[in-house]
């Protein structure tokens, strides 16, 4: 997936959107720059399948050496997939954080909770200032 | 308060002034201030010298920070420094109304006891590098300690049959509290908790504290025959029930059907915190072995003093599916920057400075020192020392009770066998009698239940540990069951 | 010189056959295991411990232990962690008959000098803190803090009140809010300044009825003395909450300013720091607390009493304590040796104390504070926490880089990375038991590495038994226990 045409949440999680049938699914990822941030990656708990989330819900949690980060879920829904192997192969992260490094799939039960949500414009310049 | 206030706390408070610009002559030899300042370097000369360089006319300015009205302005009201030589004078006469098993014949136990100290664990705890250390936040200057506790780790693995422990915890009795906590989080059931009633009191109490304020349901199912109805357990375990507690050999000594009751709790979906005696697994299963995911212990019988208590050695173990759950500190084995093999603290996301509120635990140390004297003492007596003692154990307290039960004055108050403790009843329910009668003849003969059990007030229990000797043993017997005294008994501790 | 055939691991030594210990034949009558205990409880080996000789485990742990810096062998600045000088006759005490070999469940009768030495240390903490009651029970500051807010809960359920809210600092230790956790409470934390103070309007902005306690280090993580100490007190006061001090900072103010009189309800002290330890390589502490007396009867049991016939006891039948959090009394051979420093020093000599603790710490940061720069300000009480933020930014030299070139040096590092509110955090806490010409000698190494070329400091150590480990290796792949 193109970095470009992903939705950010300004916590750092990617969101592509896609049609199941009926369904609107949410693939969530998390961005280049959040996995650079955390740097050095030990471990991944991630959530169950059919767990119901709320934006800004911690449903993820990943870990650095020294650090321990939530990862918030970015859309309203229910938990319908997991990347079940990306623990055991958290270097998926750096090398295709918007592809082979999804985390989740939500079905999304509100699409009123996309609205918050930033493009990538917005997101980069987010970043930039977060940088500084 | 204690003391009279003349006797001491009279003293002014010094105060250095930064001197004038020359320092005082070289000859000038300050008047002796007091007994009170036995680990200080700064003389005079060198406090002036550091309050011209900080700028400050004085300590006193030092302390400026601490507003007025909140100082403290009256001398602590405490007994005046003592040197060395007076305060151990002070000391012993302390020590000297005051008798360990160094002088009396020890069968006093649950929990702790009065196991042989190899001389080498002294030796080796003696290392100023081993005990004035701390936590080895700079692994590059922490190699000893770190990989001690690795081998401690690795030794628990062994005698608990699970596969991770960490580098310990306070004691049993909180490492009891921490395994019902990790059994509550490591589940996804977090209602109820059943607990033997064969399990230490003093754990159970622990784990009561623990839980008070954490909206779980502590059921303790009751052992009145000394073991747990295995049937009468497993009706008490819900679908909402985290973890069962069982003690092996339990608090009385007693043997449990230990296999059953991890069965009955894992067809429920419970998870089995147990908790055991190190010393027994040089000849009982491991509780690796019958089933348990969480094994907890008191380390102190591995070569530590008994101390009134403490400090003492916290062991946890657990199946690796829970080790993410595990509290306090973990080593690991990893390798250097020059692909040396070596040992660092890890797994540290789990801990409070990381995780802050959502920690595994608190817990912010480990009892590395007693953790240590664990380690010598498992690598002196290795599997065939293990076993010996297990089985001198076993040997001696099953000669002793059945003497006891030929008696006329005693029985067994429980009809299941025993490891190294036993409970016996006195037919003539007179304990506190027979307790005073054992001190008089230099024995500490065992401890009374009746505050924790009431149905037990009439009961003993006596621990033998490898050190008793047969003599001791019989004249045990012979105090026990002797006439009440017309005249004062002799002392028997001359017989040790 | 260095020995490693004797450190490799103790499973590597084990040799089948070996023995260390020999013990005494059995003097009863033997009698076979499987008509002693049932076969289903019996294990069909004992544990693969390994096989060693007692020269072997001597040698082995010995040269272990060469490998450790320690307060007896180096200058040991850690901050928050008070390594002074562990005395050495407080060891003596704590083993001497009478003391270090009491059963804990020994008659009372037989044991009236140990409770009395006990009873005089509830009262000597009391003194020192300004706190009327006093429990020996906790076995470490963070089990004291967890039965300080045990406490707090209890008196809260009794008087029927539900308050869930804990205040801390964001400069808190983090057994602060896991200890709030464990109470069953939630912590909410305030905002502090740039000088390591309590910023008031965050502080009244989450302050309301709701609040239970709040949690404070003073002198605080950063080791200035909280200016608005009294005001924070009097306002959770004014709400019906508590105050409870993190004792882990005693070390500063011991004769000069009592927590009870400066507003806290509740506090533990940390003896193995505030009266010289040891630290044992990582424990055993202590954890004592000390309430009100309105808080006395939910303390911890049991409490030491003494008659009016001048006899001492234990109290158990304390219907509102909290009960116990372990087994047993307490670490009493972590008392014995707080006890003998405490006896050692006298009112007087616990101030001096403080006051060269204090003394020390101002004389270091006035000399690092040119080339580090010390956020809090000139003065400290007895630690102060420095920052490589600009040595960070100009040369890419971080906290971790300056701490492991010290070891080089022969020095510990100071605590590195905390608090957190300080930017590549430096803490340093000398204590009062070095001398000016360590103080001066560390002054000057920290500045000559600041001077340092990077790459040399990147790759720090050099000269220690290991270099950095692969910390993230041992995350990821955990090996924590040895393997066959």
């Amino acid at each position: 997936m193109k970095p470009e045409e992903l939705l950010y949440a300004k916590t750092h999680e990617w969101v592509a959107l896609s049609t199941e049938g009926a369904d609107k699914i949410a693939t969530v990822g998390i961005s280049a720059f959040a996995v650079e941030a955390l740097t050095d990656l030990v471990f991944m708990e991630l959530p169950k399948v059919g767990r119901q989330v709320q934006p800004e819900e911690s449903f993820c949690e990943i870990e650095s050496v020294k650090a321990v980060s939530d990862i918030y879920a970015p859309v309203a829904g229910e938990v319908i997939a997991v990347n079940s192997t990306l623990p055991d192969k958290l270097e998926t992260l750096n090398h295709d954080p918007y592809g082979a490094g999804w985390i989740a799939k939500i079905k999304i039960t509100d699409e009123s909770s996309l609205a918050s949500l930033l493009t990538h414009a917005a997101y980069q310049k987010q970043c930039e200032e977060e940088a500084h | 308060m204690w003391g009279t206030p003349d006797g001491h706390a009279t003293n002014q408070v010094l105060t250095f002034v930064a001197s004038p610009a020359k320092s005082p002559p070289k000859t000038h030899i300050p008047p002796p201030k007091s007994a009170s300042m036995p680990y200080l370097y700064n003389t005079p000369e060198d406090v002036a010298e550091m309050l011209t360089a900080i700028g400050a006319k004085s300590i006193d300015e030092l302390f400026e920070m601490v507003p007025e009205d909140l100082r403290f302005k009256r001398p602590l009201n405490l007994p005046a420094a003592q040197g060395e030589m007076e305060l151990e004078g002070t000391l012993r006469a302390m020590a000297a109304r005051s008798t360990g098993v160094g002088t009396k014949v020890c069968f006093l136990g649950g929990g702790a006891y009065d196991h042989f100290i190899p001389a080498v664990i002294d030796t080796v705890a003696g290392r100023s590098e081993f005990y004035t250390s701390y936590t080895p936040y700079q692994p590059e200057v922490s190699q000893g300690n770190l990989q001690a506790m690795f081998e401690f780790q690795s030794l628990m693995t062994r005698i608990t049959g699970l596969d991770v422990s960490n580098s310990s915890l306070y004691d049993g009795g909180s490492a009891a509290a921490e395994g019902v906590l990790m059994a509550l989080h490591g589940s996804s059931r977090d209602g109820r908790v059943v607990v033997a009633e064969s399990v230490h009191p003093e754990y159970r109490s622990a784990i009561a504290t623990y839980l008070a304020n954490l909206g779980v349901e502590i059921v303790t199912v009751p052992t009145p025959g000394g073991v747990v109805d295995v049937k009468q357990l497993a009706a008490e375990i819900t679908p909402q029930t985290a973890c069962v507690v069982l003690q092996q050999p339990n608090f009385f000594g007693c043997l449990e059907d230990a296999d059953a009751i991890c069965q009955a709790a894992h067809d429920a979906g419970a998870l089995v915190v147990a908790a055991f005696d190190p010393i027994s697994t040089g000849i009982l299963k491991r509780p690796g072995d019958y089933g348990a995911d969480i094994a907890i212990a008191e380390g102190q019988n591995l070569g530590s003093p008994l101390a009134y208590g403490g400090p003492y050695l916290g062991i946890i173990a657990c199946r690796e599916s829970l080790v993410r759950r595990m509290p306090g500190r973990i080593v690991g084995r990893t390798t250097d920057r020059r692909g040396k093999p070596c040992y660092t603290l890890t797994l540290q996301t789990r801990e409070q400075h990381i995780r802050r509120e959502k920690a595994t635990s608190n817990v912010c140390s480990n009892q590395a020192l007693f953790a240590l004297r664990a380690t010598v003492y498992l690598s002196l007596l290795g599997p065939q020392g293990l076993r010996d003692t297990a089985e001198l154990c076993l040997q001696k307290s099953r000669y002793l009770a059945d003497e006891l039960a030929a008696t006329d004055r005693f029985e067994l108050a429980f009809d299941a066998p025993t490891f190294k403790e036993f409970v016996v009843r006195d037919r003539e329910g007179k304990v506190d009698e027979l307790i005073a009668h054992g001190l008089t003849a230099g024995m500490l003969i065992g401890v009374p239940l009746g505050n924790w059990y009431p149905d037990l007030a009439d009961c003993l229990l006596i621990a033998v540990t490898e050190k008793r000797t047969r003599a001791e043993l019989d004249a045990l017997v012979k105090c026990l069951t002797a006439k009440p005294a017309r005249t004062r008994e002799k002392p028997l501790a001359a017989t040790r | 010189m260095r020995n490693t055939r004797d450190t490799k691991s103790l499973f590597e030594l084990s040799k089948p056959g070996r023995r260390a210990t020999l013990l005494p034949k059995c003097d009863v009558p033997a009698r076979p295991l499987g008509s002693l205990l049932p076969a289903s409880v019996l294990a069909d080996l004992p544990p693969q411990l390994p096989e060693l000789s007692e020269p072997a485990v001597v040698r082995h742990f010995v040269n272990l232990s060469t490998q450790n810096m320690s307060v007896d062998t180096h200058f040991y600045p850690l901050g928050s962690c008070t390594m002074k000088h562990n005395p050495k006759r407080n060891e003596r005490a704590a083993a001497m008959p009478g003391f270090g070999d009491v059963h804990p469940y020994a008659p009372e009768a037989a044991i009236q000098g140990l409770l009395e030495l006990l009873y005089d240390m509830q009262q000597y903490l009391s003194e020192i803190s300004g706190l009327p009651a006093c429990s020996l029970h906790p076995a470490a500051g963070a089990h004291g803090e967890l039965a300080a807010l045990l406490v707090a809960a209890a008196y809260f359920r009794d008087r029927g009140e539900k308050r869930t809210k804990v205040l801390a600092p964001d400069s808190a230790h983090g057994t602060n809010p896991a200890s709030a956790a464990m109470a069953g409470f939630d912590t909410v934390t305030v905002k502090t300044l740039k000088t390591g103070a309590v910023d008031l309007d965050d502080f009244r902005a989450k302050l309301d009825d709701n609040i239970a306690v709040f949690m404070i280090t003073n002198p605080n993580t950063v080791g200035i003395f909280e200016p608005s100490m009294k005001i924070i007190a009097d306002e959770v006061h004014a709400r019906g909450g508590l105050i409870y001090l993190d004792g882990a900072n005693m070390n500063a103010i011991l004769g000069v300013a009592r927590p009870g009189d400066f507003g806290a309800d509740m506090q533990h002290y940390n003896p193995h720091k505030t009266f010289s330890g040891p630290h044992g390589g990582g424990g055993p502490g202590a954890g004592p607390i000390c309430v009100t007396e309105a808080l006395a009867p939910y303390l911890p049991m049991p409490i030491v009493r003494k008659s009016s016939s001048g006899q001492f006891s234990l109290d158990f039948s304390m219907p509102k304590s909290i009960g116990h959090l372990r087994a047993f009394f307490g670490n009493t051979g972590v008392l014995v040796r707080a006890y003998t420093y405490i006896r050692a020093h006298g009112p007087d000599g616990l101030r001096r104390v403080s006051e060269h603790a204090v003394l020390n710490a101002n004389y270091l940061l006035s000399k690092i504070k040119h080339f580090l720069p010390v956020p809090q300000g000139e003065r400290c009480m007895h630690e102060f926490v420095a920052s490589g933020a600009d040595l960070k930014a100009t040369k890419g030299v971080s906290a971790m880089d300056l701490a492991k070139r010290l070891l080089d040096y022969g020095f510990h590092a100071p605590t590195v990375y905390f608090p957190l509110t300080v930017k590549e955090a430096i803490m340093i806490e000398p204590t009062e038991s070095e001398s000016k010409e360590t103080l001066d000698a560390f002054a000057e190494v920290l500045f000559r590495i600041t001077e340092e070329d990077p790459e040399l400091l990147h790759e720090a150590p050099h000269s220690t038994p290991i270099s950095r480990p692969n910390e993230v290796q041992a995350a990821r792949e955990p090996v924590l226990s040895w393997k066959s």
